[in-house]
């Protein structure tokens, strides 16, 4: 019998997840053992098979067109997905522009800043993609699982990963549901 | 008693009880956010809902009364749901993000609802609206973000505090907890008793002192009871790392339920004076470090059979000012030996005590009184739960009359304010005890005999109305529980004859008769009355005694007190912080504060409460009684004094138990 297939990748997120799940230590390799880990921000492959994977893994929320297209593809290619981390789940803490805006948030950051020289600009070349407001990714894609978490503690993602490896269905409540 | 069904299990609880109360009272927990248990239910966010055997929707179980044979179920997977909606109404309203609110992770309500119905997201999005953040207050920040309109803090601040400052402007998702007319809550009315934010179950209302410093499950709960003033308030004091983090009215004590003042909740826990760690000598006309050892030698050594003038502070606990008596008092046969209140707002009435044995009545008789008079009570700025108790009726119909000389702000809430010219009030008193007789509306008459001419002196001498005085005069009359409170206005005369008015007042309407006695004094410090009760209420006048030894704790040093004792020969203050007092004392010996050690305190009412110890005093401070005790020993004496025989000396104004 193969391994399940598992890929993960990030969007608008800090990469905390990705580093809470190293943060599993040496129970990582018990998920190497359950499971197939191909492309993933932490290997060398860049994108989920194309023949599709069993387990999809999203960091971060979505909120440009760049991550859109990383969430569509995933979807397609994921028969499980996982919302992994507050920012997926919830949109998080980038959600927080929403707020005030696309625009002032730009203007602030790239114009009003202290740190920023005289004259700067909003960025504008063509090829960059296109700001939207900050969405959880069950606003764009259907979720399978939602994971909370600001990170998810290693534990929880320990347990989600094995539990979708060995086919089961994972159940967060108690001490395993945090959103931080 | 009602029998109803929870879950299968049979339960009898007392009729009018609220399903949501019974199923706690049976061990059963329903999710709620809007109720809670001190305040009146509101049923504003639907997620106690319950099934009810019979009724086709669920019900908000914290309105529902219970009634006999009432079948309830509480965990459905149908109610489940129904919750998981409401709650994601809730998060849709505003910004409810978790990772950088200091209430996540335990202390909020919202969060631990939603884990509670297992929810891993939200189905519904926030809208994004911007809400306003007030930060003008000095002790909390109110974030209307975080705001779900459970109206938890409105009620607090009307049927905890009866300040009646906070309310919801605008409708619906608009709808915003504001302060008076939609004013900073820093210039608003507000008395700063934080009752608000204690009930808050989100992040919406936080306390600025203890924000971001632990989750509560981190913190050690010592429940004590507040020294700040006589009423002697339950309270929770929430320490981490031998540091008080907050402190918190214990909605399980007696006397406030979890009310408390800002004086109790925010003066007590953040001190800005500077503490004294070690004992300090005068030399060569400066004060100077030395040993316990050095600093108790040398006092000892000048406790002489000369005399000693000693004063001791009302926050000290019975067991030290026992101690203190019997020191000086018994052993050193001094003269002068007092408390720093100086019997101000006790003497007068522990000498009308000596013919009237416990007249005074119950704390809690406020809560059920439909006219209370005030005479020199600012119960606005001293003793301010107590005020609590009446002010949360008065938009019920309550009447109050203010009787004081001075334009305080409890005027503005009274139905008759009377401002006696100063010295007058006893004029006042006999005037509205003749208007009442006059006007036959005695419970039990006082036979007075010169009605007319006291009216007409009292008009002339106290610079109040005869509208006025009648209409005050009938007011009290024809209430059916009215209650008299005096405070340090009275007190502060030294006249019992002033003391005897007022209780004749209250015997001819009525508030004192066989079954009741609806008239109680103030005091002043935590322990006014065990200072009262072993006679530590002597004015403090020092005539040549040698030595000068003022036990003042922590508490606060009057100018009076450092220019009385400004040209003692040798003086000597144990205090735990820096004052004027200490700069000219000859030896200052550095003791523990409130928090720091336990003993036994009387409040107003005659309450016998035990502090606790919540903190570790710094390393080298002592206990205000150890320093007693180790003084004695090293004097060959043996303090034997039981606080418990020391306040049965005298007759007391107030029934102890």
């Amino acid at each position: 019998m193969t391994k399940p297939k598992i890929s993960s990748d990030w969007m608008c997120g800090c990469a905390g997840c990705h580093m809470s799940l190293l943060d599993m230590d040496e129970r990582i390799l018990k998920i190497v053992e359950l499971a197939d880990l191909r492309a993933t921000p932490i290997t060398d492959l860049k994108e989920p098979d194309a023949s599709g994977v069993d387990v999809g893994v999203l960091e971060g929320g979505i909120n440009n067109t760049a991550n859109e297209e990383v969430a569509h593809k995933m979807r397609e290619r994921s028969k499980i997905l996982v919302a992994l981390g507050d920012c997926a789940v919830f949109g998080g803490v980038p959600a927080l522009r929403n707020f005030c805006g696309v625009e002032a948030a730009l203007r602030r950051a790239y114009v009003e800043a202290e740190s920023n020289e005289e004259g700067s600009q909003i960025p504008n070349d063509p090829e960059l993609a296109t700001m939207t407001q900050t969405r959880a990714v069950h606003e764009v894609v259907s979720v399978d699982y939602n994971v909370p978490g600001c990170p998810p503690d290693p534990d929880v993602i320990f347990y989600v990963l094995s539990e979708l490896a060995q086919g089961r269905k994972p159940e967060l409540k108690d001490e395993l549901l945090h959103w931080h | 008693m009602v029998q109803i069904t929870i879950n299968k299990q049979q339960i009898d609880v007392p009729e009018g009880t609220t399903v949501l109360r019974a199923a706690e009272m049976a061990g059963i927990n329903i999710p709620h956010l809007c109720d809670h248990k001190e305040l009146t239910p509101y049923g504003g966010c639907r997620l106690c809902i319950v099934e009810v055997q019979g009724i086709r929707v669920p019900m908000a179980s914290c309105t529902l009364p219970v009634s006999n044979g009432l079948v309830v179920e509480t965990e459905t997977e149908a109610l489940k749901k129904s919750r998981q909606f409401v709650l994601s109404m809730l998060f849709s309203e505003r910004n409810h993000f978790c990772p950088f609110c200091q209430v996540s992770g335990g202390d909020c309500e919202l969060q631990n609802a939603a884990y509670h119905e297992e929810m891993t997201h939200w189905p519904i999005q926030p809208g994004w609206s911007d809400f306003p953040v007030d930060t003008s207050h000095p002790y909390f920040v109110l974030d209307n973000n975080r705001c779900i309109l459970c109206r938890r803090c409105v009620r607090a601040c009307a049927e905890m505090a009866g300040n009646f400052t906070l309310s919801v402007a605008e409708r619906g998702a608009k709808s915003m907890i504001v302060a008076d007319t939609d004013i900073p809550l820093g210039e608003s009315t507000c008395i700063k008793c934080g009752s608000c934010v204690q009930v808050c179950p989100t992040g919406a209302l936080i306390d600025r002192t203890s924000a971001y410093q632990s989750h509560d499950k981190n913190l050690q709960e010592i429940k004590s009871v507040c020294v700040g003033c006589s009423v002697g308030c339950s309270i929770k004091i929430m320490v981490r790392d031998n540091r008080i983090v907050r402190i918190e009215g214990n909605w399980d004590g007696a006397v406030n339920h979890g009310a408390m003042c800002e004086h109790g909740r925010y003066h007590e826990s953040n001190e800005n004076r500077v503490r004294i760690t070690t004992p300090l000598m005068k030399k060569n006309g400066k004060l100077e470090p030395v040993s316990w050892d050095e600093a108790l030698s040398a006092v000892q050594e000048k406790m002489t059979k000369e005399g000693v003038a000693a004063l001791a502070s009302t926050r000290l606990s019975a067991e030290t000012l026992a101690a203190f008596k019997d020191l000086f008092e018994s052993k050193l046969h001094s003269k002068l030996v007092t408390s720093i209140e100086e019997g101000v707002p006790t003497a007068a009435v522990a000498k009308f005590a000596e013919t009237h044995e416990g007249f005074e009545g119950k704390l809690d008789a406020l809560k059920t009184a439909d006219t209370v008079l005030c005479v020199g009570a600012n119960v606005n700025r001293s003793h301010m739960v107590a005020g609590f108790l009446f002010k949360r009726n008065l938009n019920a119909g309550v009447n109050l009359i203010n009787i004081d000389p001075d334009e305080t702000s409890l005027d503005e809430v009274a139905r008759v304010a009377l401002k006696p010219k100063a010295g007058s009030d006893h004029l006042l008193i006999l005037a509205l005890q003749a208007v009442i007789a006059k006007e036959e509306l005695e419970r039990k008459s006082l036979n007075i005999k010169d009605a007319d001419a006291r009216i007409k002196k009292a008009i002339a001498e106290t610079g109040i109305s005869e509208a006025d005085l009648t209409k005050a005069a009938r007011m009290l009359a024809h209430a059916i529980s009215p209650m008299i409170v005096f405070g340090k206005g009275v007190t502060a005369q030294r006249d019992e004859k002033l003391i005897e008015a007022l209780y004749q007042l209250a015997v001819q309407v009525g508030a004192v008769d066989g079954e009741r006695s609806n008239i109680l004094s103030l005091k002043g410090e935590a322990n006014s009355q065990s200072a009262a009760l072993m006679g530590l209420d002597q004015p403090f006048n020092p005539n040549g005694e040698k030595v000068t030894y003022l036990a003042v704790g922590d508490d606060y040093v009057s100018k009076k007190l450092v220019e009385k004792t400004s040209k003692a020969e040798y003086l000597v203050v144990q205090a735990s912080y820096e004052s004027k007092l200490t700069e000219q004392a000859d030896v200052v010996l550095p003791v523990s504060i409130w928090a720091e050690q336990e003993g036994h305190y009387i409040n107003l009412d005659g309450r016998m409460r035990k502090t606790e110890k919540a903190v570790n005093a710094p390393e080298n401070v002592r206990d205000n009684l150890d320093v007693l005790t180790e003084l004695a020993k090293r004097m060959k004496l043996t303090l034997d004094a039981d606080w418990k025989k020391s306040i049965r000396e005298r007759k007391s104004s107030v029934a102890l138990n």
